[in-house]
C-alpha cells in the first residue's frame, strides 16, 4: 500500500470521530503549549536578568568583600551587616595592588543616604570611590553625560547617576551640574541615631547605564571622592574592593583570587562577575529543566489518553481490521495505519500547541512587563527597562515538535501492534 | 488434468470453546477446479464457514493441508498469507463494507492495498461497478444503498484484484428473495461468461440449484457431493 494511501486512510478514520480525535489532540496541545510557554518565558527571563546584570559589568574584574557579606550582602549596603569581626579597609587597596596580575584596585565605601536638593529629596546609594581608578576600571560606564569627572577631584564634589538627577525621565531634574545638594546619612550605630550631613557640588551627571548594576556603576548612586565619603561615614573600612586584572582569562582570575584569599587569611570572598553570570545561568538551567519536566508530565498524561482512545478505537474497528486483512492487507500496513493516526494527532497537537504556548508566553510577558516586576525594582524611576521578551529557540521549537509526535507515536505502538496481530478470522467474527 | 485451484487434504480444525474441544472439521477432502461453481449446503454448525475460512487463508488448519494454487498455506508466514489473500475474493453475508467510504472507495480499497496508482484504481473500480450494475451509485455510501446494492458493491470489491476464485459466505442470507435472485443471476453470469471460479455457502436449496456442484456437509464432514 502506498504511504499516501495509508495516511489518507488514517486521516479518514480520524475525521470520522472528530470530537474524540479533537479531545485527544487537545491533550497534546495542552502539554506542548505548557512546555513552549514555560520554557520561552523562563529563557526570556534569563536573558532579561542577564542583560540587567551585564550592564556596567567589567569581565576583567574581581570583587573582594568580607566573606560573610559577599557581593550580594555588599549591595545591600548598611542593611547587609557583616556577622564576623573581619573588615576590609580602604588602605587594603595598596596590598592588593602589589599582587601579580592586578592592574589597579578601588575601594568602595557605600551607604544608603538621602540626597536633598532645593525642594526634593531622593534616596540613593552614596558611594565613595577613587575617581581616577574607578573611571579607569569602568571606562565604558563611569562616563559623564554632562559636566566632567576629574581624576583628582576637588573635595565635596559629586558625580551623580542618571536616575538620581532625572528620576522621572521627564526633564524634571532633582539636580544638575553646578548645583549644590545636601547628602544626609543617618548613623544608626549610635544611640540615638544621628544625621551626618555634607553639602556637595554636582560636578558631573553620568550617562545612563541601565540594568541593575550588580557590581559596577549604577544609575541610582551618588559618587563622592573616597576621602569625603570616609569622613561623612566616619569610617576607615570599606564595603568592597574592585580589582582590575591584566587579563580576563580564567588563569589570571584563578591566580589573583587565590593570592587575595591568602592575603586576607581566607576571610574575604573573591567573586568574579563572570562567575556570577555562570551561576545564574546554571540556576536557570535547573529551573528550566524542572519546568520542562512538569510540562512533560502533562504531555505524558496526553500520551496515556492517546493510548486509551486508540485501544477503544481498535476494539470498535476490529471487524474493519479483519476485513482489511481478508482483503490482503499485511500486518505491517495495519500497524502503519494506526501509527499514522497517532502521527496526525501528534502533528496537529504539536503545531497548535506551539502556537498556543507562544501566545501564552506573550500574554504572560505582557502581564509581567506591564505590572508588578517594574514596580518591584523599587527606586524612583518608573521604568528600569526590565522587559521580559519570551524567547523561542529553535531547540525548544523542534524539541516540542518532536516530543509531541514522539509521545503520540510511542503510546500508540501498543494498540497499533495489537491491531496488526489480530487474526483475520477472529476479527471478522468479533461483535 | 490441470492442477486444482484449491485442494484440501484430510482437513481438520479443532476449536477450544471454553475447555471443551470442538471438532469443526473432521477430515475434509475437496477439490476446486478452474471455472467451478460449488455450492456448500449444510445446517448451522456443520463446518461450512470454517471450511470457507481455511480455503480463503483466513484461518489455519489444525491438521491436514490446504493447497491454494498448489501452495500449502500452513507453511506460509503472515506476509505471504496476506499475498495469498490478494488472490481470493471474499463476499460476506453482512457485506462488511467500510461505512465512511463511498461505493467507489470500497471497491478501490483492495486496489489500494495492492499498491495501484490513483488513476488505475479509479478506472478499474468504475469498470467493476459497471459490471455489477451500479454505475449510477458510485458516489453513494453504504448507508445510502439498499441491501442488494451493498452486496453488489461487495462483489465488485471481491473481484477487484482479479482473484483466482470467489468465496461467498451466504451472499444472499441478508437480503430479500427477489434481490437474492438478482444477485444469483449476477453470480451465475460471472461464472458462465467471465469464467470466475466460485465457492458459495448457502442454506437455500433453490439457490444451491444454480451451482454446477453441490457439496453437502454435516458435522464437519462432506457426506454427499452432487454434480448437476
Amino acid at each position: 500500500m502506498k504511504s499516501g494511501d495509508i495516511f489518507g486512510y488514517a486521516f479518514g478514520a480520524i475525521r470520522l470521530r472528530k470530537l474524540r480525535a479533537g479531545l485527544t489532540t487537545l491533550g497534546v496541545v495542552i502539554g506542548i503549549a505548557a512546555i513552549v510557554a514555560l520554557l520561552s518565558i523562563s529563557q526570556g527571563l534569563q536573558i532579561s536578568i542577564t542583560d540587567q546584570l551585564q550592564s556596567g559589568f567589567a569581565t576583567d574584574t574581581l570583587i573582594v568583600s568580607p566573606s560573610s557579606g559577599g557581593v550580594f550582602g555588599g549591595i545591600g549596603g548598611a542593611a547587609g551587616g557583616s556577622a564576623s569581626d573581619f573588615s576590609l579597609f580602604v588602605s587594603d587597596v595598596d596590598l592588593i595592588n602589589d599582587i601579580d596580575g592586578v592592574v589597579a584596585s578601588a575601594a568602595i565605601v557605600q551607604k544608603v543616604s538621602y540626597i536633598k536638593a532645593t525642594d526634593q529629596t531622593v534616596t540613593a546609594y552614596v558611594v565613595g570611590v577613587d575617581f581616577a581608578t574607578y573611571s579607569q576600571i569602568y571606562s565604558s560606564t563611569f562616563v559623564a553625560e554632562s559636566g566632567e569627572i576629574l581624576t583628582s577631584p576637588e573635595s565635596k564634589t559629586a558625580v551623580v547617576g542618571k536616575s538620581v538627577s532625572d528620576p522621572w525621565e521627564n526633564g524634571t531634574l532633582i539636580c544638575s551640574v553646578g548645583e549644590i545638594v545636601e547628602v544626609v546619612w543617618t548613623n544608626t550605630t549610635v544611640r540615638p541615631p544621628v544625621n551626618q550631613t555634607v553639602e556637595v557640588t554636582v560636578a558631573a551627571v553620568l550617562a545612563e547605564i541601565g540594568g541593575l548594576s550588580l557590581t559596577g556603576p549604577s544609575d541610582y548612586s551618588v559618587y563622592l571622592p573616597i576621602e569625603d565619603a570616609q569622613s561623612l561615614f566616619g569610617t576607615e573600612e570599606c564595603d568592597r574592593i574592585i580589582v582590575q586584572l591584566t587579563s580576563e582569562d580564567d588563569e589570571t582570575i584563578e591566580s589573583v583570587s587565590e593570592a587575595i584569599d591568602e592575603l586576607f587569611d581566607a576571610q574575604v570572598s573573591v567573586t568574579s562577575p563572570t562567575a556570577i553570570l555562570s551561576i545564574i545561568s546554571s540556576v536557570f538551567s535547573t529551573v528550566e529543566l524542572f519546568l520542562a519536566g512538569i510540562a512533560a508530565i502533562s504531555l505524558l498524561v496526553a500520551g496515556v489518553g492517546i493510548m486509551n482512545i486508540m485501544i477503544v478505537s481498535l476494539m470498535e474497528r476490529t471487524r474493519e481490521i479483519g476485513l482489511l486483512k481478508a482483503l490482503g492487507m499485511k500486518s505491517r500496513t495495519v500497524l502503519a495505519i494506526f501509527l499514522s493516526e497517532a502521527v496526525i494527532i501528534g502533528l496537529l497537537g504539536a503545531v497548535f500547541g506551539i502556537g498556543l504556548g507562544w501566545a501564552l508566553a506573550l500574554a504572560a510577558a505582557q502581564i509581567f512587563t506591564g505590572g508588578g516586576v517594574t514596580a518591584a525594582t523599587g527606586q524612583a524611576a518608573a521604568s528600569t527597562g526590565f522587559v521580559i521578551t519570551p524567547v523561542l529557540t529553535p531547540t525548544v521549537l523542534l524539541g516540542a515538535f518532536g516530543f509531541g509526535i514522539a509521545v503520540s507515536v510511542i503510546f500508540a505502538i501498543y494498540p497499533a501492534w495489537r491491531a496488526s496481530k489480530l487474526k483475520p478470522v477472529d476479527a471478522l467474527r468479533y461483535e | 488434468m490441470a492442477m486444482p485451484i484449491v485442494e484440501t487434504v484430510n482437513l481438520r480444525k479443532t476449536y477450544i470453546l471454553g475447555k471443551v474441544p470442538v471438532n469443526a472439521l473432521c477430515g475434509v477432502n475437496l477439490k476446486v477446479e478452474k471455472g467451478d461453481f460449488i455450492a456448500i449446503l449444510g445446517p448451522s454448525g456443520s463446518g461450512k464457514s470454517t471450511l470457507l475460512n481455511m480455503i480463503g487463508a483466513l484461518d489455519t488448519p489444525t491438521e491436514g493441508k490446504v493447497l491454494i494454487d498448489g501452495v500449502d498455506i500452513s507453511t506460509l508466514n503472515d506476509n505471504r498469507l496476506a499475498e495469498i489473500r490478494h488472490r481470493v475474493g471474499f463476499v460476506f453475508q453482512f457485506f462488511n463494507l467500510i461505512p465512511r467510504l463511498t461505493a467507489l472507495g470500497n471497491v478501490e480499497l483492495p486496489l489500494s492495498i495492492a499498491g495501484l496508482s490513483k488513476n488505475e484504481k479509479r478506472k478499474r473500480a468504475e469498470n467493476l461497478l459497471e459490471i455489477v450494475g451500479l454505475t449510477d451509485r458510485m458516489k453513494h455510501k453504504p448507508a445510502e444503498l439498499s441491501g442488494g446494492q451493498r452486496q453488489r458493491v461487495a462483489i465488485a470489491r471481491a473481484l477487484a484484484n482479479d482473484p483466482s476464485f470467489l468465496l461467498m459466505d451466504e451472499p444472499t442470507g441478508n437480503i430479500d428473495s427477489k434481490t437474492a435472485s438478482d444477485i444469483m443471476d449476477l453470480v451465475q453470469e460471472l461464472n458462465e461468461k467471465k469464467g470466475v471460479t466460485i465457492v458459495m455457502i448457502t442454506h437455500d436449496q433453490n439457490l444451491a440449484g444454480r451451482a454446477k456442484r453441490i457439496v453437502r456437509m454435516l458435522d464437519g464432514t462432506v457426506f454427499k457431493e452432487v454434480k448437476q
